[in-house]
């Protein structure tokens, strides 16, 4: 497995390829290097962080590359931060689901937001784990190539738990 | 991909048509479905048609099988006699370093949101940790969370660790419960259908939700016998399109498809095992990936009128109803069926069909535009 | 009625997280969806429960919100005619 790219974002510090870019938060992030993706508000947290990375990792990529590449991502939480606020919707006394916070209920869904903005048709697979194993993360991403032939795959780490614990450890990996 | 080959050696099945894979596909077979309507159930304000578990069964039946049965969760417990059934009616060793556990769920123990949203046992893996453990194995168990095609993608999960060498079994347990939580989510997405659901009938108008677990055990073999059922092809596709809706083209299950053809002749499938959840999006994106993958004249079926769409259980449930139908010469019938209501007329009948063919695909596709599908067949033809 | 148009625009704005944007940049006949504001399938139904919620007016046929959910104009005339609260 070769490494192309990776990045790193935790609260107050971006490292993209090594060198620390940016100490904004989730927000500011899009501020300074998107600008252009008003559905990046409608978006969760989990969902804003994952994207943020997969935007400042993927940038300058080629579109056919990207068509064929694929989003395999891991993490703890799944999607648990907007699992808690969905169910303030659904109290007794103030029942009003609210199907925007449902759609993000389902922690898949960061891996379909990144695909639908690269125009990403290969595999998208999200898988939970007790914790941040690195070996084991890079034995499936690994085992991926055996059963497909991504161009690419945009993988890791993405994690959110609230504004002052947050990760994305991710990174571009070809076979 | 080596010389390895991954066989089925065990599965299992509890729905509310009954426990085990035989009586389930009898119970199918004979055209036998629990959904109804539910009132009051949940705490939800409005009525749904669903499929329920009995949990005061399961309970008894936990208590009976399983050592500190209290120790878990109505879910874990489902979990647990599922996969426990699989485990002994093979004989593997679950407890060594050889066998990894992979679990299927959308939502695991959501339902103890409700009483604390900071419950411990809301973290999917740690239901997944808890099933491992009853087994004694020591492995990080994997938790596939790919909305509804979890299923699928649990067992290509699987089959990439058997491939991949490090380990010699895989035990692939999708399970989904109910919960005020799920089903006020679908119904605010005015998704189901307050009556028994319709697969690519004309008069379909949603979905309906089931509760099920199912277990398949999967070997890494050197070999297989005529009589075991083999992997031969997986596929995962985005469809690059929109977060909850289907794709207007079905771009992502046409590629699934695709893929799949490149492995096995059409010819030699009986039946694609279709989603076919009865939304009005859903199955006319579909009828429209499978017209374009050139399988217009190849038996289509789908499974939601017997049990509603059992979430994270039905790529797994549905899989092994398939190996049991092309075990007994038939293609399922497609329940709540009647006439053609997709843009493409598909190979569809509400009436059990017989066939010769010995492979299937199962294809599933659902929220963040995701897509999968996997192809057995059954012989020690490679 | 003004009045109503401009606490649409605002709890538009609030539930639809359309950040960065003002009331004054909706315009009332403007079409929310398809080009306009641009909103999707999930916008409507996060419309519906708006609807609920804050004029007590219950669609059950999201179909229904198609003729209503053309413009801010057209969901005013709506809820000004149905509402419970």
């Amino acid at each position: 497995m070769k490494i192309l790219s990776d990045i790193s974002i935790t609260p107050g510090s971006v490292v993209l390829k090594g060198e620390k870019i940016s100490t904004a938060d989730i927000s500011g992030l899009y501020r300074e290097f998107i600008g252009d993706y008003p559905k990046f508000f409608k978006m969760d947290s989990l969902c804003k962080l994952g994207f943020i990375g997969a935007e400042l990792l993927l940038k300058g990529m080629d579109a056919q590359d990207k068509e064929n590449a694929a989003i395999v991502m891991f993490n703890r939480n799944g999607s648990l931060v907007t699992d808690r606020n969905y169910q303030k919707t659904i109290t007794e006394d103030n029942y009003f689901p609210s199907p925007a916070l449902f759609v993000y209920t389902l922690s898949n869904i960061v891996t379909g937001e990144i695909a639908i903005r690269n125009r990403i048709y290969g595999e998208s697979s999200f898988y939970v784990l007790e914790n941040k194993d690195a070996d084991m993360m890079d034995d499936m991403v690994e085992n991926t190539f055996l059963t497909s032939s991504p161009t690419f795959i945009l993988t890791g780490w993405v994690d959110y738990n609230n504004e002052q614990d947050y990760e994305a450890e991710l990174k571009i990996v070809t076979k | 991909m080596g010389d390895k080959v991954i066989i089925k050696i065990a599965d299992n099945i509890i729905s509310p048509l009954g426990f085990g894979s035989d009586c389930n596909f009898k119970a199918v077979l004979a055209g036998n479905s629990m959904l109804c309507r539910h009132e009051d159930s949940f705490g939800l304000p409005e009525p749904f048609c669903g499929s329920l578990l009995d949990r005061d069964e399961i309970s008894d039946l936990a208590k009976k099988e399983l050592i500190d049965a209290d120790r878990y969760t109505f879910f874990e417990k489902l979990c647990i006699l599922s996969a426990k059934s699989a485990i002994e009616e093979c004989g593997i060793p679950a407890g060594e370093k050889d066998v990894i556990f992979v679990l299927s769920t959308t939502k695991g123990n959501v339902e103890c949101l409700s009483d604390d949203v900071s419950d411990p046992r809301c973290y999917l893996a740690s239901s997944a940790g808890k099933v491992a453990e009853y087994f004694g194995n020591k492995n990080t168990p994997i938790v596939v969370s790919n909305a509804c095609i979890s299923g699928v993608c649990a067992q290509i999960a699987a089959i990439r660790e058997l491939l991949g060498g490090k380990y010699g079994y895989a035990v692939v347990t999708g399970c989904d419960i109910l919960s005020k939580f799920i089903i006020s989510g679908f119904q605010s997405f005015k998704a189901l259908s307050p009556v028994m659901c319709r697969p690519y009938d004309k008069t379909r108008i949603g979905l309906n939700l089931g509760e099920a677990a199912g277990t398949i055990v999967l070997k890494a073999a050197d070999s297989s016998d005529e009589d075991d059922w083999q992997y031969v092809s997986s596929s995962i596709h985005n469809d690059a399109n929109h977060i909850s809706g289907p794709s207007r083209t079905g771009e992502g299950s046409y590629r699934v498809l695709s893929d799949i053809l490149k492995e096995i002749d059409s010819d030699d499938i009986g039946f694609v095992n279709a989603h076919g959840t009865a939304t009005a999006y859903n199955d006319e994106m579909e009828s429209i990936a499978i017209h374009r993958a050139g399988l217009d004249d190849v038996c289509v079926n789908g499974l939601k009128g017997y049990y509603g769409h059992t979430l994270g259980a039905a790529g797994v449930i549905e899989t092994i109803l398939s190996m049991k139908a092309v075990d007994n010469g038939v293609v399922l019938a497609t329940k709540g069926f009647e006439s053609t209501g997709t843009s493409y007329r598909l190979n569809i009948s509400n009436q059990v069909r017989d066939t010769d063919k010995t492979a299937f695909i199962k294809i599933l596709s659902g929220f963040g535009g995701s897509n999968a599908g996997i192809a057995y067949r059954k012989g020690g033809k490679k | 009625m003004d009045n109503l148009i401009l606490q649409l625009k605002n709890q538009i704005i609030e539930v639809l997280n359309l950040e960065d944007m003002t009331p004054e940049e909706i315009d009332a006949q403007e079409p929310l969806f398809g080009e306009g504001l641009g909103l999707d399938s999930i916008d409507a139904l996060e419309l519906i429960v708006l609807l609920e919620r804050e004029y007590g007016i219950r669609l059950s046929n999201p179909t229904e919100g198609k003729q209503i959910f053309k413009s801010v104009a057209s969901i005013a005339d709506y809820v000004s005619k149905n509402r419970t609260k």
